[in-house]
């Protein structure tokens, strides 16, 4: 480039919070940095673009990328971290267009000229939505707007005085002819994060009768089933989730190890019950971490549906609106018909806990694109969709996968592909990543450990995030804290499983597995082959990949104006949204914004990522999450919610140990 | 476990005073160990003590471990060292009210038993009687 052109260059990064796609367009001097004040408004009566980079790894002033003898360099500011440019460390060295700099666990593409072209991840958030009626995934549902509009405006719903008033009246919805309920505690979405909700419930005193959960499935992990299954975590296989986080079980004892060592006992596989024992014990420094089995934590909630009475509780339905009402609780507009039959009806409730889950997966928008293009929906996939397809083709005919996405999801994708290469080893993989990762994240004194490009930590957070240190100090933070440490603390990892290490191996050894590098230009279709191009740092130019398939393995979206009701939510009440631009709540979870005299809303779960609490997504998170709201509705004396005494928490768990009611 | 340094006070105090104080008794009241005295209780309160004190770099270690956790076999590991060190000190140390040569196969098996029951009691009965013990590092108040 040369410095008279005073060209623009592009900075995009994937934020490490959200994994957004974020595009800034700016002049030389850039200076890089944690703290704006800290770094120079002017360089030689230059005016400097200062971008700020919210992590503790990144120095107040890390680095500075200016022109020098017709040349674009970056030079470190004796930053505490370092740089690194293409996944090597640099002090000071000339950039090219194209250069990935890696800044603590920002990974940001410096490009210009004609490179600077408008990219294709510069397009619209790229998803793939939940069909509100059926709850799968469905590539071609645009999600279905919040307000059923029809022809005459008396059949409106919900109805008119949900347009704009704040407050609506309960005389309004009588007359609405419509079937309405009042209930005491309300929770929607009916999922794995309602159903702990509506657990706490029952073990602090509520009974049945005082709690509706609305949602589309029957089971509560109707949805997550479903995510396990396409994503290739079969029944018997692990989840990524800790002993003790037990949807069924707030305890957390017996946790799923010692019932799982129970079970082997009981089949005298001693060796097995040792097995699982030792691992808890010794884990994740001596030994491998346990992690339970999905068909175990199923047959789990099973068995604390039938205890609670949950199929008493819950009702379908899909809620198109919330509204806050005059006498201080809450209307629910919801849909209970079919496609066949319409039906609609009113619930009227005192406190109200969201727990609607992901209200999309993410797309690459390069794949989206394609996908619109060729509408081919079969050879390039998401890994959350049903795909079991592609093994069966790959088994019969053999063929090459590529994987984008280096986080739990490829490394289950690969287990999948090297148990199919038994069959026929004709398959090969190539992996995509956007960067080499030579070393992990840092936080204070400790620093992630990686392995061939994957970086590693037993949970989607470090252990201290629920229950730990790490939990308080988040609480503590500010806003702008709390972006710091989540960057810190998140990004994508995978476990560290001997198995699947031992995969990457064997595959990089015998060459059916390979890692490549670079930036996806555009993905195409020629013969029968998918043609991937890429920005390839080592050859400088652009290579291509022909692959028979693509699986996007990068993850679930959680952006709550993805969703109807939450946009709808948000808009109306003009509710705050926090900095990764989900719902904005206190330490306790609620939406303050939304209390109406003594009526309270809490949110949990994914909608909630970027506030209080980081593992919001997971079992245990959920039981915090519960425990928190359950907390601070005892201590506003709501109706039948008793403190948990010790006495009365050895009692329930009594009564769950034996599978009897929490009434009884 | 993840917890915090006053997570680790909290849970140790109540520990020693309760399930080390139960497995004490038999010993205090002469009915296992050589005889009757108030002994047995001094050590407790010593090793609590010395605890607090070891709970400091044991919260410093926990920096350094990505999780920040201390996992179970770390408490054992912490249990042994614990033992060891309280046993030469007596050796090497009058500490006011215990005469040097304390029999070491009784404390052994006092120590011991004091261990197991409050290492098993972290993992069930902790959990069992106060739900938000876990997610609050340890801490009860």
């Amino acid at each position: 480039m040369n410095s008279s052109q005073r060209q623009e260059v592009k900075l995009s990064w994937e934020d490490p919070v959200t994994s957004e796609y974020q595009n800034l367009l700016v002049q030389i001097p850039i200076a890089l940095g944690r703290q704006l004040n800290q770094m120079p408004g002017e360089i030689a009566q230059r005016q400097v673009s200062r971008v700020v980079l919210n992590s503790s790894a990144v120095s107040r002033y890390h680095a500075l990328i200016d022109w020098e003898n017709n040349s674009c360099v970056i030079r470190d500011r004796n930053s505490k971290n370092g740089i690194l440019i293409n996944g090597q460390r640099r002090k000071n060295t000339i950039l090219e267009s194209g250069d990935v700099i890696e800044i603590g666990p920002y990974e940001i593409i410096i490009t210009w000229g004609g490179d600077n072209k408008k990219s294709i991840f510069e397009t619209n958030r790229s998803q793939i939505f939940f069909n509100p009626i059926t709850n799968s995934l469905d590539s071609e549902s645009e999600g279905i707007p919040s307000v059923v509009t029809t022809a005459s405006e008396s059949d409106r719903f919900p109805p008119p005085e949900f347009a704009t008033p704040l407050q609506v009246s309960l005389q309004d919805i009588y007359t609405s002819g419509l079937s309405v309920d009042e209930i005491d505690y309300l929770t929607i979405g009916a999922g794995i994060g309602s159903f702990v909700f509506v657990d706490c419930l029952r073990i602090f005193g509520v009974t049945a009768d005082k709690i509706i959960a609305l949602g589309i499935d029957r089971k509560p992990y109707s949805r997550y089933k479903q995510l396990c299954l396409n994503s290739q975590i079969p029944l018997k296989e692990r989840l990524r989730s800790n002993s003790d986080s037990c949807p069924d079980n707030i305890w957390g004892f017996p946790s799923y190890a010692w019932r799982e060592a129970w079970h082997d006992l009981l089949r005298l596989r001693l060796f097995d019950a040792i097995g699982n024992l030792w691992q808890v014990f010794a884990e994740p420094t001596l030994a491998q971490t346990y992690t339970p089995r999905a068909g175990n934590v199923f047959d789990s909630i099973d068995r604390e549906i039938k205890r609670i009475g949950w199929e008493k509780m819950y009702r379908y339905g899909r809620v198109l609106a919330i509204r806050k009402t005059t006498d201080g609780r809450y209307a629910i507009a919801y849909s209970r018909g079919t496609r066949d039959k319409r039906e609609r009806a009113f619930l009227i409730a005192n406190y109200l806990y969201l727990a609607t889950g992901y209200p999309a997966i993410k797309f690459l928008p390069d794949l989206q694109a394609y996908r619109e293009e060729t509408q081919d929906f079969q050879s390039v996939v998401n890994a959350y969709e049903a795909h079991d397809y592609v093994y069966e083709n790959l088994k019969k005919r053999g063929g090459t996968v590529l994987i984008r996405g280096r986080g739990i999801v490829a490394s289950r994708i690969i287990q999948r592909i090297y148990e199919t290469r038994r069959d026929n080893p004709n398959i090969g993989v190539i992996h995509l990543m956007r960067s080499p990762k030579p070393k992990g994240n840092q936080f204070k004194k400790a620093e992630r450990f990686v392995e061939n490009h994957f970086e590693f930590q037993p949970f989607n957070w470090p252990k201290a995030c629920w229950g730990g240190d790490l939990r308080f100090q988040l609480e503590r933070a500010d806003s702008q804290q709390r972006q710091s440490l989540i960057a810190d603390w998140g990004g994508t990892t995978t476990a560290a499983r001997k198995d699947w290490r031992d995969t990457i191996d064997e595959g990089l050894r015998e060459g059916w597995y390979k890692i490549e590098f670079g930036q996806v230009e555009k993905v195409e279709k020629e013969a029968d082959f998918l043609i991937t191009y890429i920005k390839n740092k080592n050859f400088k130019s652009t290579i291509h990949l022909q692959t028979d398939y693509i699986i996007d393995a990068t993850g679930l979206d959680a952006d709550v104006k993805v969703s109807p009701l939450l946009n709808d939510l948000v808009t109306h009440y003009n509710l705050p949204l926090n900095f990764a631009g989900r719902l904005a709540v206190s330490n306790d979870f609620e939406i303050e914004q939304m209390r109406n005299s003594t009526g309270k809303i809490y949110a949990a779960g994914a909608i909630t990522l970027g506030g209080p609490y980081a593992a919001v997504d997971s079992f245990l998170g959920l039981q915090y999450t519960a425990l928190r709201a359950i907390e601070s509705l005892a201590a506003s004396r709501s109706p039948g919610l008793k403190k948990l005494s010790p006495l009365n928490s050895f009692q329930q768990w009594l009564k769950w140990l034996n599978n009897r009611s929490p009434d009884e | 476990m993840t917890p915090t340094l006053l997570g680790r006070w909290q849970t140790r105090i109540v520990l020693f005073a309760t399930v080390g104080a139960l497995f004490t008794l038999p010993f205090a009241l002469g009915i296992v160990g050589p005889d009757a005295s108030g002994i047995p209780f001094l050590v407790l309160f010593y090793l609590a003590l010395l605890g607090l004190i070891w709970d400091v770099l044991y919260n410093y270690l926990q920096q350094f471990r990505w999780d920040r956790d201390w996992p179970a076999v770390f408490q054992l590991i912490a249990g042994l060292w614990e033992a060891i060190f309280f046993s030469y000190l007596v050796e090497f140390i009058d500490l006011p009210g215990l005469e040097p040569g304390v029999p070491l196969q009784w404390f052994a098996i006092h120590y011991s038993l004091v261990w197991l029951g409050m290492f098993a009691a972290t993992h069930t009965l902790m959990r069992i009687l106060f739900p938000y013990w876990r997610f609050n590092g340890g801490q009860l108040f």
